[in-house]
């Protein structure tokens, strides 16, 4: 049968035959080809783009270091550390890996980032450049989008980043890091240690800050900064029992989150840097001295100031000249000079000067920020100084110095460090002393009540919370000299003083008068209100319950203030 | 002939057979790699591998006459359940149409590879040689490619149908169809292919054209598994990174790293050395295959021979070509080597029925 097939189909057979095998061969050369193809492009790769590849896999970024948050008393979140990207492109690379068309992925760039055009990134892509950030802080879905172009010459730089979600809220108390990952400034550099300890990254810093009451007090002084066209202002919120701060402003301020369009004045924490003559607050200091020292044995003991003070060739003036004899409620009333001078001078230097270093007035402010500034203290106690000092004057501290010290003055005369750590509600720290008693404390308490229901700290009257404070305000020294244009105008204050719980301070840098305060910048006219004001917001925040029907009894100290005849009842 | 070893086992063709393990291990050993120990792929990969190897050596039992036999009814029987499937679509949703075989899933689509060149073969292995200039030589052939491939090109998986085609026009072109209609079809299928997109195809069916020619819908999502593929293998250098090194694939830069895009696993880690190997490995298995169709004693095992090398050329050179960026990415996979039980059990049969057919040449008497 098969020679049959082949005598009978011989010819074309042996042609198809002979055909099969010509095209097996064209096939065999055209596998060949597409095996050499193949081959020629693995090459290719290894050798062409191989070579542009590593540098990707060591992106130029150092680890992340880790870092605990910081948080306020309440638990919300001050500072955290977040992923943030970066992306760049390494142009040499680019066209050294022929991964992508330049012109294709110049369109792609445009597409992503808007922010150039096409091409404008052609340009980039065939420079000579080695690297071109595209995007600092991008989001996670563009860094996603870029990846997946695929381009290994497009760098995603992470920048771990440590994000201040309040911004500019408290900056100044918890500060930045640097470019190491380190703390440079604020609780941030103070603790940098503990925040960076691996041990304790689960647990935050919790810091006394209650961030709702930073909040009021920035709003209140910026307000009154502005008001006031103030050059700058602070402020701070301290429990007069564990010395807490609760808040600490400084105006102005800036955003820890984008330092670089910050002034860089607005880094200085005035609350602790900064020291100033803080002028009259400081004659409730020298009024308790003065009782604690039996140097006044009663409240009713009248003094001389129906006339200037001469000391040598040096005058002393009353603001609010009253040319009578004043005892001790009217001489902080009426905040007379001459009678704290008076006062003072009795006292004598060495009971002055323990008073200020009981105080602390003598070393920079207790607390745990790096940036304390170191107080002005008198280089030779003379009898003026000893007078002026009494008044606030030619001795300059900190308003976290006077802050802590009319804590002192008010919870019953336990001077303590400040703390911006939350502590536990009976947390009495270590350096506590006792500088006044209980009793002539409970007397200043009253006397500063006083001075804000009949003073000159009436406007800082906020009703129901039992406001007491002080007002200073004084010639601010620059250069070595008085400058009597500008001036400091401050109020110390505490609440509620029947139980005082918080000490306030608060400071306008060179604030201006306005038709509203008759032209007057002094602290009973701008500084005063601006308590009054922080005070109703913070106290319901702080559990202080205002109660217009309830206050202190003080009847006594009105007894002893002289009242012209025609307001007579 | 007396001998330890009994005929059938050593008439194998151990060369090729070591070769195949060579490069089967070799796999396993990437895969390995890729899976970070021999679970979860290596270990059932293995085991499919050495199970396969039996199959191939059970059907290079095969004789001829039993081989023309089945041809049809094997196409015949596929072509049905690819109906089946089209139609009803009674496996799975979407285009996943497959059968769980237990071991494996099979795809019938991808049976439908071996099977058109088995069917295409036996076709004109029956056509009087005279024939094969006429009208009637053509049109069936034609049919009987064009019926699977649109079935297997709706699903949608036209990589597959391409695959489908190209196995039969092979054949046909060696069974000696004028040349005119190779180079006519290819000028004129160039022509005509867009004006048959806009005006022939339905919607849905362009839709699907459309998503076969670009498998992500996410046009970036393609430019990233090519370019990270480039990458893994150009990081490779000539000697790699070394086994178990490799950052592309172990840090999940490298898409479907221990399936279509395992070469490239491979060669992060391999470089140009690993390969050259499997690159060189497939083309001598290929052209041992081409030489079996040389020596083939009939026209039909001489079609069938070269179909099926053709099938496996086709495999590996569009796996590499996708895998090193020079064509789309239309999910075939590296036989012998990606994971999976279909490309393996296709290429094994391949080897079987090559072997077969080798058998048949070298030992014309049947060997039981």
């Amino acid at each position: 049968m098969i020679t049959r097939f082949k005598s009978k189909k011989a010819l074309s057979s042996t042609d198809i035959l002979t055909n099969s095998h010509i095209r097996l061969m064209v096939l065999l050369i055209i596998f060949c080809f597409g095996i050499a193809g193949v081959i020629a492009k693995l090459v290719w790769l290894v050798f062409i783009t191989g070579w542009g590849v590593e540098e990707r896999r060591h992106p130029p970024v150092a680890p992340l270091q880790a870092r605990a948050d910081i948080v306020d008393r309440n638990g919300r979140t001050l500072a955290r550390t977040i992923d943030v990207w970066s992306i760049g492109i390494h142009p040499r690379t680019l066209q050294a890996n022929h991964i992508s068309d330049p012109d294709i992925l110049a369109a792609n760039l445009a597409a992503l980032l808007p922010e150039r055009t096409a091409d404008e990134y052609r340009k980039i892509l065939r420079s000579n450049r080695s690297f071109v950030f595209l995007r600092r802080h991008a989001s996670p879905e563009l860094v996603r989008a870029l990846n997946m172009l695929g381009e290994p010459a497009i760098d995603f730089l992470h920048e771990p980043s440590r994000l201040y979600p309040e911004g500019t809220l408290c900056a100044h108390v918890i500060g930045w890091i640097g470019e190491d990952g380190h703390g440079q400034s604020g609780m941030e550099f103070s603790f940098d240690k503990e925040l960076t300890d691996p041990k304790r990254q689960s647990e935050p810093l919790a810091l006394s800050i209650d961030i709702r009451v930073q909040a009021a007090v920035e709003k209140s002084l910026a307000a009154a900064m502005q008001k006031y066209s103030a050059e700058g202002a602070s402020a701070i919120v301290l429990d007069v029992d564990t010395g807490e701060v609760l808040a600490m402003a400084s105006l102005p301020n800036f955003n820890p989150n984008d330092r670089s369009s910050s002034d860089p004045t607005a880094f200085d924490n005035k609350a602790t840097l900064s020291v100033y003559e803080l002028g009259s607050t400081f004659k409730p200091l020298t009024m308790a001295t003065a009782l604690q020292d039996g140097v006044v044995t009663s409240l009713a003991k009248r003094y001389d100031a129906t006339e200037p003070l001469a000391v040598g060739r040096f005058h002393i003036h009353d603001e609010h000249a009253q040319k009578r004899w004043l005892d001790v409620p009217e001489t902080l009333v009426h905040s007379s000079n001459i009678v704290t001078a008076r006062i003072a001078d009795e006292l004598g230097p060495e009971r002055m000067q323990a008073m200020f270093r009981n105080l602390n007035f003598d070393h920079r402010p207790a607390i745990e920020l790096a940036a304390k500034g170191r107080p002005i203290w008198p280089a030779y106690w003379a009898r003026t100084t000893v007078m002026t000092t009494g008044y606030g004057h030619g001795i300059a501290v900190t308003p976290l110095h006077l802050t802590s010290a009319y804590a002192a003055l008010v919870n019953g005369g336990v001077w303590r460090p400040a703390t911006l750590l939350k502590r536990n509600p009976d947390y009495r720290p270590d350096g506590s002393r006792q500088i006044i008693s209980g009793q002539n404390s409970a007397t200043m308490r009253r006397l500063l009540r006083l001075v804000v229901t009949d003073g000159t700290g009436r406007k800082a009257n906020a009703p129901g919370f039992r406001v007491g404070g002080k007002t200073g305000t004084a010639d601010k020294a620059e250069k070595g000299r008085y400058n009597h244009g500008a001036r400091i105008s401050t109020f110390a204050a505490a609440f509620p003083m029947d139980t005082p719980r918080y000490a306030i301070v608060a400071m306008l840098d060179n604030p201006q008068g306005i038709a509203e305060t008759g032209g007057y910048a002094t602290a009973g006219m701008v500084t005063a209100p601006m308590v009054g004001d922080i005070v109703q917001h913070i106290g319901p925040l702080l559990g202080v319950i205002p109660d217009p029907k309830r206050d202190l009894d003080l009847t006594d100290l009105r007894a002893l203030l002289w009242k012209p005849a025609a307001k007579k009842e | 002939m007396l001998s330890l070893v009994p005929a059938p086992i050593r008439q194998l063709p151990w060369k090729l057979l070591f070769l195949v393990m060579a490069v089967g291990s070799f796999g396993l050993v990437v895969l390995y790699s890729a899976g970070g120990g021999i679970r979860p792929w290596a270990l059932n990969q293995g085991l499919r591998f050495v199970f396969f190897i039996f199959v191939a050596i059970a059907i290079s039992r095969i004789d001829q006459d039993t081989l023309k036999r089945v041809s049809w009814p094997l196409y015949g029987g596929l072509l049905l359940l690819l109906l089946f499937v089209e139609l009803f679509g009674f496996v799975g949703g979407g285009s996943r149409r497959w059968l769980n075989l237990g071991i494996m899933t099979l795809q019938p689509s991808e049976l439908m590879k071996l099977a058109i060149v088995l069917a295409i073969s036996r076709f004109y292995d029956l056509l009087p040689a005279g024939e094969i200039r006429t009208f009637s030589a053509m049109w069936p052939a034609a049919v009987m490619i064009l019926v699977p491939a649109l079935l297997v090109a709706v699903q949608p998986d036209l990589g597959t149908a391409l695959m489908i085609v190209a196995g039969g026009i092979i054949v046909t072109f060696l069974a000696g169809l004028p040349l005119w209609l190779f180079v006519g079809g290819g000028v004129s299928l160039a022509a005509i292919a867009p004006l048959a997109f806009f005006f022939l195809l339905h919607d849905y069916q362009r839709n699907r054209v459309l998503i076969f020619l670009t498998p992500e819908s996410d046009p970036l999502g393609r430019g990233y598994h090519i370019s990270q593929s480039k990458i893994a293998i150009g990081s490779g250098g000539i000697f790699g990174k070394g086994f178990l090194n490799g950052t592309q694939s172990h840090l999940d830069y490298l898409p479907e790293r221990h399936t279509d895009f395992v070469f490239a696993t491979m060669a992060e880690e391999w470089g140009l050395i690993g390969g050259l190997f499997i690159i060189v490995s497939f083309m001598i298995i290929i052209s041992w295959g081409m030489r079996v169709s040389l020596n083939a004693p009939s026209r039909f095992a001489k079609l069938t021979a070269a179909g099926l090398a053709s099938t496996i050329f086709f495999y590996v050179a569009i796996n590499l070509a996708m895998v090193m960026g020079m064509a789309p990415v239309v999910g075939i996979p590296l036989p012998l080597v990606s994971n999976g039980g279909s490309a393996m059990m296709n290429v094994m049969i391949c080897l079987g029925l090559l072997m077969a057919i080798d058998r048949w040449t070298r030992y014309p008497k049947k060997g039981f």
